[in-house]
């Protein structure tokens, strides 16, 4: 009875990072293309049946759940070499397959009319299970479908199942540069309000970031999309080894994320990891000498968050928990906390405790790795609100204009007014104003406390 | 000064004559023939006074040699007496005290031809002339020669051995002393009566004396002295005295054989060993008197029966004095062996064996030493053989505990767990002990600890590991006869022993007994390793615990035990390991609930308890508890955050309106929580167990490793586990520490504080899914109405408040969301109202500060700690210099960064 994860794929995005992802999985716990068993995947200690079923034939099938709108992509994965690991009734693309265009309204309601089909392979994925723990949602925020069928799913998953842990894991566009989408100011507002109001833990991963570490860190140019997607790829597997490799600690998401969000709505996690070589990426560097001092330290630089946030003087993390994979020795870890600390590497709220928690972790035993340490820090900073607020801000230039919004119009929640719109801005500044308020040392004020026993 | 000087040789004179001649019953003749004797005594000195070449040693050891060396071409003799004298001529120039250094040496020349001159010419009177002037050089050249160790029964022994002349080469014919000198005895046979008994006589029943056998004149009594004739001259008793002395020692000697051998048992093996050895010794010495007595019966039988004076025994050469030259060597060996004999009094076995082996190594004659190295060797025989046997069997065979390994019996081992207030004890560790007041000197005490540890390894594998077949072939295949004569392979066959031995048990160890794989499974286990076992066990037994104690049933526990390791990773642990793991309760008392009497328990069985004895099994059990517990309250906190996390999304979200503040600042207090417990749990696994862990393994992967090095480094593991991690032990600076505010006192008060706000902080839960549903029947009721065309509220709802809830409350039943509010404990939601909450509210405060509170005493306390690693703790808590420690006069205030204005004083 382990504690279940479910994965739903939605979009291009969602589908090309979640099928690296699986490969990845596949390849860390010894399950061949077809699903079998490696025959040398015989040491256990692994924990197969968080991420993986077994069928009848004891083939390990991914609790996945993949959808989209247009078939390129999942036809890809169809065609692919582990094509015949995943459960074929868990695809879904439908038969005209036009896709949303990249406007978040026409995936929003592309889920009304998958909803009674998705809901079905949801409840058999969750009857599957013994002890469903969360859902997990990979998608992209600036297109269609990811961003509005994945907002679609994210309000149902929360009626449906309300107990449950939702997770997602979501790529912000490239907000430096403009991006490909011209109204991705518009979807990813529309989206952000889920995420905000209907995801438990949001693991942010900007486009713009990514690409940069790819090219900063592998030294390309322009990196390909499967190099990006291994990067988040590489760093979902990071941040679950926990939970596939049980220990003392961190056996499972809420152990991990309870301890890094410590109120609701801040919940925006960013991610660094390192080294990247080229066992998880493609072409990548080969770091040979990394030490524990050296992995925590440069989890903490900002070069290597995949977020592209602006910190200011003010920004701190809330929390930080970093997965340090390989033969770390704890006497090591003991003293890179005490280095940091004195050279004060890492700020912190100011009103409550807060630390770097650390889990270390068995890597896989069956991908050899040129590094003797590699890290993720999965971190709660309050400069992630600066992401939000580029975000508001290219969204006020173009509402503004008025620009494209015809397409949004022609289908509801839009019909009637924009009012969704105002409404989301609303709940995104909330949050951006609830990240400021957890700067100042007065978070937890008495005024507030007065109000609340009025 | 000749006058002074002649002045002294006078009185030297006079004394000697007075000590020398009887008294005589007529004054007058008496002081006459003390006048004559000095007149001839002096006339003696003075007809010598004039010497060639008195001052010219050199010659005169020239001389010396030459006719030594001549003496040798014709008896045909080795050179080491010339090479003897050599060294003894030299050591005699460097003396500084002695002047007259050629004198002295002519003197002993002219002693050395004094036989054959005896023949030649009596009338000479040169030999006697040195007697007075030899004395003193003579004695101080003995003395600084040979000094025997032991004193005797014999009073006037040094006296007389002073007269013996060191000079070897004058024995054995060189007999005579002063009593014997001829001049003089030729006079006192003048002067004096007949001796009674005759010399001849007391000859005659030395043989028997000397075997401890009473004649007529010399008679023993028991108490081992000899009666002397009490009329005989002084110089004659002092001989007797001599000769006394190995009679006597001989008498005491075989008495003490004989006694040994009528009482068998008590000595033991190496006692009636030492006693046989010097049975036959004493054998050897009778064979001497023997030969002596067959000496003395030629030379008496040649003798006429009328010799009063016995002069004649002189000539054929067999005389008392005779008679102690040659027992002389004997003597010292029974000398030696009274010691012994008299030192092993109620010593035993290796006691014994360290009192012999002192003589043969610390004593620095040679005689000595070469005599109790072969009586060592006979004694030491038994010894070895009991070692042969320890060694190479694994067996004690000590009926009469001569060995330094002492097997315990059942009564001591049961004392020494009574002694160790019913801590375990084990095979290995109790029922053999190595007594180091027995162990022979003859061996290092490390090497004796080899030995000790070979034997016991063997016996344990035989007994603890049943492997006695290996044993067997063992000592078939290896068994060496041991023995003292070859110290350097007798160590080198006990090291090789040692490493057959302990590679032999370190393997049954861990391939036989899996060690290292029950070591493994009690860290999964009992030290909560094997996390996703455990969390899937707390999960399916919480509801159980939570009930109370007397309710539980240890079939229930145990069926949820197994469906725990069914469904986590500990279902690949092996059937060996799984067996062994249990879940039970403990003792319970009364009013306790499941979660204080659970416990998990791995049964160790025999040999591996000797590792992990039954005094570690309830460490790991304490250890257990207490991780266990944090366990508890990490899981409680994370079911918490769970419910409230997903509850934000949905009801809580709704009504922030209301109670929003309150789950802020109780989140925050509980992320305070979910904090503090998270560092407590990293730094228990990552600064205690694990580093003590990994050198636990260490050791046991170290090459050479032993059962005594593995037992002391799982000691240490569990120790250091227990101090940190239990944060026991270490010393606390404040002396007047209670012990109820000790660091796991503090740390039980916490966690019963988290789990009390948890508590709480469901009511607020309770509170605002309350809230939630009748502001969702409100709504509905609304909706209703406004459907109907009615109102949607109207005068009689707001005047009637109680009514309107009874409404509300059967319209929610109708209407249940069971999707939102389907939290099992919400039936109960409908009860509590807008009253409760202020009781909440304050009963989250209160605890709230009170968990500030002990966490601020807590965070002051390890502040102080001596233990870095404890301190760490202290620092990790306060990551962020959240906690501001400020040390003031003796004592640790705490306080937190944010000076909580409001927060302080109740609302």
């Amino acid at each position: 009875m382990p504690r279940e994860i479910i994965t739903i794929q939605a979009g291009q995005c969602g589908n090309s990072i979640g099928s690296q992802f699986w490969q990845q999985l596949c390849l860390e716990h010894g399950i061949s293309q077809d699903g079998n068993l490696e025959d040398f995947a015989t040491e256990g200690g692994d924990r197969k049946d968080v991420f993986f079923y077994q069928s009848d034939d004891t083939r390990y099938i991914p609790r996945a759940i993949l959808l989209d709108l247009e078939p390129r992509v999942i036809h890809g994965i169809q065609t692919g070499p582990y094509k015949n690991i995943y459960n074929p009734e868990n695809f879904h693309v439908p038969k005209d397959g036009g896709g949303a265009g990249n406007i978040w309204a026409l995936g929003f309601n592309a889920g009304e009319n998958v909803y009674e089909e998705v809901m079905e392979m949801l409840d058999r994925e969750a009857d599957g299970s013994d002890s469903l723990e969360a859902f997990m949602l990979l998608h992209s925020i600036a297109g269609g479908t990811g961003s509005g069928l994945g907002s679609f799913l994210l309000e149902k998953l929360n009626d449906r199942f309300p107990k449950k842990l939702i997770q997602t894991y979501s790529v912000f566009p490239d907000m430096a540069n403009g991006g490909e989408v011209v109204v991705q100011p518009y979807n990813s507002l529309l989206a952000l309000r889920r995420l905000t109001q209907n995801a438990d833990s949001v693991v942010v991963l900007d486009n713009g970031a990514l690409t940069r570490i790819a090219a900063d860190r592998l030294h390309v140019q322009e990196p390909s999309l499967t190099q990006t997607n291994q990067l988040v790829s590489t760093v979902m597997c990071a941040s679950t080894t926990t939970l596939r490799y049980p220990g003392y600690m961190h056996n499972d998401l809420v152990g991990i994320i309870a301890s890094l969000i410590p109120t609701p709505r801040c919940h925006f996690l960013m991610t660094s990891y390192t080294p990247f070589t080229s066992d998880s990426v493609n072409q990548g560097k080969t770091v040979r000498k990394t030490t524990v001092l050296d992995v925590m330290r440069r989890l903490l630089q900002p070069k290597n968050r995949m977020v592209s946030a602006m910190p200011t003087k003010q920004s701190c993390y809330i929390s930080i928990l970093n997965i340090i994979q390989g033969e770390a020795d704890p006497t090591d870890v003991h003293k890179s906390l005490l280095r940091i600390r004195e050279r004060k590497l890492a700020t912190f709220i100011p009103w409550g405790p807060a630390s770097i928690q650390v889990a270390l972790t068995k890597k896989s035993p069956y991908i050899p790795m040129s590094h003797r340490v590699s890290g993720l820090m999965l971190a709660n900073h309050t400069s992630v609100a600066t992401l939000f607020e580029r975000l508001l801000k290219q969204y006020n230039i173009l509402r503004k204009r008025g620009a494209f919004l015809e397409q949004y119009k022609k289908v509801s929640p839009f019909t009637d007014s924009l009012d969704e719109f105002d409404e989301s801005k609303a709940v995104v500044q909330d949050l951006i104003a609830e990240y400021k308020a957890a700067e100042q040392k007065d978070y937890l004020s008495p005024e507030d406390m007065g109000e609340g026993h009025a | 000064m000749p006058s002074t000087r002649n002045n002294r040789i006078d009185e030297g004179l006079s004394k000697l004559i007075e000590y020398i001649l009887p008294e005589l019953e007529d004054e007058d003749e008496d002081e006459d023939l003390k006048a004559n004797a000095l007149e001839l005594a002096q006339g003696m000195i003075d007809s010598h006074v004039a010497l060639a070449y008195a001052d010219d040693p050199a010659h005169i050891a020239n001389i010396i040699k030459t006719k030594c060396v001549w003496k040798l071409i014709r008896d045909n003799r080795t050179s080491d007496k010339a090479l003897r004298f050599h060294n003894l001529y030299s050591r005699l120039l460097t003396l500084p005290l002695i002047k007259k250094k050629g004198a002295i040496l002519h003197l002993l020349h002219e002693l050395s031809e004094e036989p054959e001159r005896n023949t030649a010419s009596r009338a000479s009177e040169r030999p006697s002339t040195a007697v007075i002037d030899s004395r003193a050089p003579s004695r101080a050249e003995t003395e600084s020669t040979r000094r025997p160790s032991k004193a005797t029964t014999v009073r006037d022994e040094e006296e007389f051995d002073a007269s013996v002349p060191p000079k070897p080469f004058l024995a054995p014919e060189r007999g005579d002393g002063k009593t014997g000198e001829p001049t003089k005895a030729a006079l006192l046979a003048g002067i004096n009566p007949p001796l009674d008994p005759s010399e001849v006589t007391l000859l005659k029943d030395m043989p028997f004396t000397l075997q401890g056998v009473s004649s007529k004149n010399l008679t023993f009594f028991p108490e081992n002295t000899l009666k002397l004739p009490s009329n005989l001259p002084v110089p004659l008793i002092s001989l007797l005295h001599t000769l006394a002395e190995p009679a006597l020692l001989y008498r005491s000697l075989s008495a003490f054989v004989e006694e040994s051998d009528a009482i068998e048992d008590k000595g033991g093996l190496v006692g009636q060993s030492l006693s046989a050895a010097i049975g036959n010794e004493l054998k050897a010495y009778l064979s001497l008197v023997a030969g002596l007595e067959g000496e003395i019966r030629r030379a008496t039988l040649s003798l006429a029966e009328d010799d009063p004076h016995g002069l004649a025994v002189r000539k054929v050469g067999v005389t008392l004095r005779r008679c102690m030259i040659w027992t002389r060597e004997a003597t010292m060996g029974l000398r030696l062996m009274a010691a012994i004999v008299g030192e092993s009094k109620g010593k035993r076995g290796g006691q014994l064996i360290s009192i012999i082996h002192g003589f043969s190594t610390s004593h620095g004659d040679p005689f000595v030493f070469n005599f109790a190295k072969r009586l060592l060797t006979s004694v030491t025989r038994p010894f070895y053989d009991l070692l042969r046997r320890w060694v190479y069997d694994g067996e004690l065979t000590d009926p009469y505990l001569e060995f330094y390994v002492i097997e315990q019996s059942e009564e001591a081992i049961m004392e020494a767990n009574a002694e160790r207030r019913g801590y375990a004890s084990s095979v290995w560790q109790d029922k053999y002990k190595l007594d180091t007041e027995m162990i022979p000197t003859i061996m290092t005490p490390e090497f004796a600890n080899k030995v000790f540890l070979i034997g016991k390894s063997l016996n344990f594998i035989r007994y603890g590991c049943e492997d006695s077949e290996w044993v067997e072939k063992y000592s078939k295949t290896t068994s060496k006869a041991l023995s003292h004569d070859d110290y350097a392979s007798l160590e080198q066959n006990i090291d090789e022993a040692y490493k057959i031995t302990m590679e032999r048990l370190m393997y049954l160890m861990n391939k036989k007994f899996n060690l290292f794989e029950h070591l493994c499974a009690l860290k999964k286990f009992l030290l909560l390793g094997q996390g996703d076992f455990i969390a899937l066990l707390m999960e399916s037994l919480s509801s159980n615990l939570d009930r109370p104690a007397n309710t539980l049933y240890r079939h229930n526990l145990t069926a949820q035990l197994e469906h725990a390791i069914r469904g986590s990773n500990a279902q690949f642990e092996s059937q060996e390991v799984l067996r062994r793991l249990d879940a039970r309760m403990l003792e319970l008392s009364h009013g306790e609930i499941g979660w204080d009497v659970f416990t998990l328990e791995y049964k160790i069985d025999p040999p591996v308890d000797v590792i992990v004895t039954t005094y570690g099994s309830r460490e790991y059990l304490k250890v257990f508890n207490f991780l266990w517990r944090i366990k508890r309250v990490e899981f409680a906190l994370g079911s918490a955050w769970k419910k409230y996390m997903t509850g934000a999304r949905g009801v809580l979200a709704s009504v922030a309106d209301k109670v929003g503040n309150d789950w802020k600042v109780a989140r925050c207090c509980i992320a305070e929580m979910i904090h503090f417990v998270a560092q407590l749990q990293y730094y228990i696994l990552f600064q205690v167990i694990e580093p003590s862990w990994e050198k636990l393994k260490a050791t046991m992967e170290k090459p050479g490793v032993t059962l005594d090095d593995l037992i002391d480094a799982h000691k240490a593991y569990l120790n250091s586990i227990t101090r940190k991690g239990l944060l026991g032990g270490g010393s606390t600076n404040s002396k007047s520490r209670q012990p109820e505010t000790s660091f796991l006192a503090q740390l039980h008060e916490i966690l019963k504080n988290m789990l009390a706000y948890k508590d709480a902080m469901d009511g607020l839960y309770s509170c605002s899914v309350a809230e939630f549903t009748r502001r969702q029947a409100t709504s509905a009721l609304i909706d209703a109405r406004t459907a109907a065309g009615k109102w949607g509220v109207t005068e009689s709802d707001t005047n009637t408040p109680y009514e309107f809830g009874q409404q509300v409350k059967k319209h929610s039943l109708r209407h249940k969301k069971v999707d939102i509010i389907s939290d099992s404990d919400s039936d109960s939601d409908s009860d509590s109202d807008d009253g409760d909450l202020p009781g909440i509210r304050q009963r989250l405060k209160t605890l709230t500060i009170e968990f500030q509170a002990r966490t601020a005493v807590l965070l002051g306390d390890l502040a102080n700690q001596s233990d870095t690693d404890m301190r760490f703790l202290g620092v990790m808590f306060s990551f962020n210099d959240f906690y501001v420690v400020k040390k003031g006069k003796g004592k640790t205030v705490v306080e937190r960064r944010t000076a909580q204005r409001g927060d302080e004083t109740p609302a």
